[in-house]
């Protein structure tokens, strides 16, 4: 199987088919930290659309002393954070903000208490704890990905969880 | 007596909650598609205005031609001016900072032209918004004529007044360049910092221009930033613009 650096230097060239193996690689990952950071199905497809498109258009700009994972997942989150930040610009601006639509992501019921708990969680420590656990990254990647020192991450994650705790402890969601 | 497996739970609980989901098997073909179809219409539109400055700012922008501003002073605001569009139809400006000179403008316009340019970058607002806000609620159709002659578009950003019922409204460059705008203003984000500096500026910021792209980091506000240990830029202030 060729590496993922070698089809980078491809997409680099404009290469739909080293493109296309990049997207059947990482697509499915890429698409469950989006949809858990935005909610829903069709913001997740879009923010993964728009990463993937710069990937494509700024190939060239990839360097290869980067996993090619964590440089998707940087311009991923890059997007990411960004529709979170219009979205609580737009939360203090509208009278009525728009009431979810059909494809907004609704969590099993499992996931519902720990669902709300996150969004008590700031936003970089949330982005933080969805590449930790959707693809298991190492403190060092995280890092890399966010442009912050490995002790902040350890703090940031640390700080996260303390607060997951808290609130799901307060719903009694942390016994079976 | 501290609960030792409640560390364990949560992780059970997290690892479950964050399962990758497959993606859709066509998602490489949508992105190369939409890649494909990307208007070229937003460089087309910049090679066509043209700029007009006093030495207070700029005073008009038209698609077509216009006399060159008279001073050598206009001539600086006018260029600052398209220097800055361009920047941010290529999605690498977020703000304007040359100054506009809306002197010209009757007071009911220049004061809706006012209100409009306090609509934040990637909103949009309705017209009745605007004549809300200037104390004249019922006078939206005045709204709507007052921003069709626009003096500065782009830089007053009309095109982020659209109607109450979602629709886009007009727009002095046609509807279509109206919605292109709010996807580029979509696409475009407002706060970026510097991984090798540590500190977070306006996108469209001086400093901005010398990072190197995987340097890049977005921001959702200063607060979050200052939180991993970021400071903000003290040229172009982000925490006095958020």
């Amino acid at each position: 199987m060729e590496s993922d650096r070698g089809l980078m230097a491809r997409v680099a060239r404009g290469d739909e088919a080293a493109f296309t193996e990049v997207v059947n690689r990482y697509g499915g990952r890429l698409l469950s930290v989006a949809q858990r950071l935005l909610g829903s199905r069709a913001d997740a497809e879009d923010a993964v659309q728009r990463a993937l498109l710069q990937c494509y258009a700024s190939g060239s700009s990839y360097r290869p002393q980067w996993a090619v994972s964590t440089w998707l997942y940087r311009i991923l989150t890059n997007v990411c954070v960004d529709e979170l930040r219009r979205r609580a610009t737009r939360a203090t601006h509208d009278r009525f903000p728009p009431s979810p639509g059909p494809d907004h992501h609704r969590p099993p019921g499992r996931h519902m208490d720990l669902h709300r708990a996150l969004d008590r969680v700031p936003r970089e420590a949330r982005v933080l704890l969805a590449l930790r656990y959707v693809d298991g990254l190492s403190y060092g990647e995280l890092a890399r990905i966010r442009g912050i020192s490995v002790n902040t991450v350890k703090s940031q994650l640390a700080r996260g969880k303390a607060l997951l705790r808290a609130e799901l402890g307060k719903r009694g969601a942390l016994h079976d | 007596m501290i609960d030792l497996t409640i560390p364990d739970r949560l992780d059970d609980l997290l690892r479950d909650y964050f399962r990758p989901e497959p993606a859709p098997v066509d998602l490489a073909r949508r992105v190369l598609t939409t890649g494909r179809s990307a208007a070229e219409d937003l460089p087309r539109l910049e090679k066509r205005l043209a700029i007009q400055a006093t030495s207070q700012g700029v005073s008009f922008i038209r698609a077509g031609k216009l006399d060159k501003p008279a001073t050598a002073a206009a001539r600086r605001l006018a260029e600052r001016a398209r220097e800055e569009i361009v920047e941010y139809l290529s999605g690498k400006r977020a703000f304007f900072t040359v100054p506009v000179d809306l002197s010209g403008a009757p007071e009911f316009q220049r004061r809706v032209l006012e209100a409009t340019r306090d609509i934040p970058f990637g909103e949009a607002r309705p017209y009745a918004w605007i004549a809300a806000r200037i104390g004249h609620p019922r006078a939206v159709r005045a709204v709507g004529t007052a921003l069709g002659r626009n003096p500065v578009p782009l830089i007053v950003p009309c095109h982020r007044v659209w109607r109450s019922d979602g629709g886009l409204g007009g727009y002095l460059f046609g509807a279509g360049l109206k919605r292109r705008l709010s996807q580029l203003e979509r696409a475009t984000p407002v706060l970026e910092g510097c991984t090798s500096t540590r500190i977070v500026c306006r996108v469209g910021c001086i400093h901005g221009r010398r990072m190197r792209p995987d340097n890049r980091v977005v921001f959702g506000s200063v607060q979050d930033a200052r939180s991993v240990g970021y400071r903000p830029c003290k040229v172009c202030k982000p925490s006095a613009a958020a």
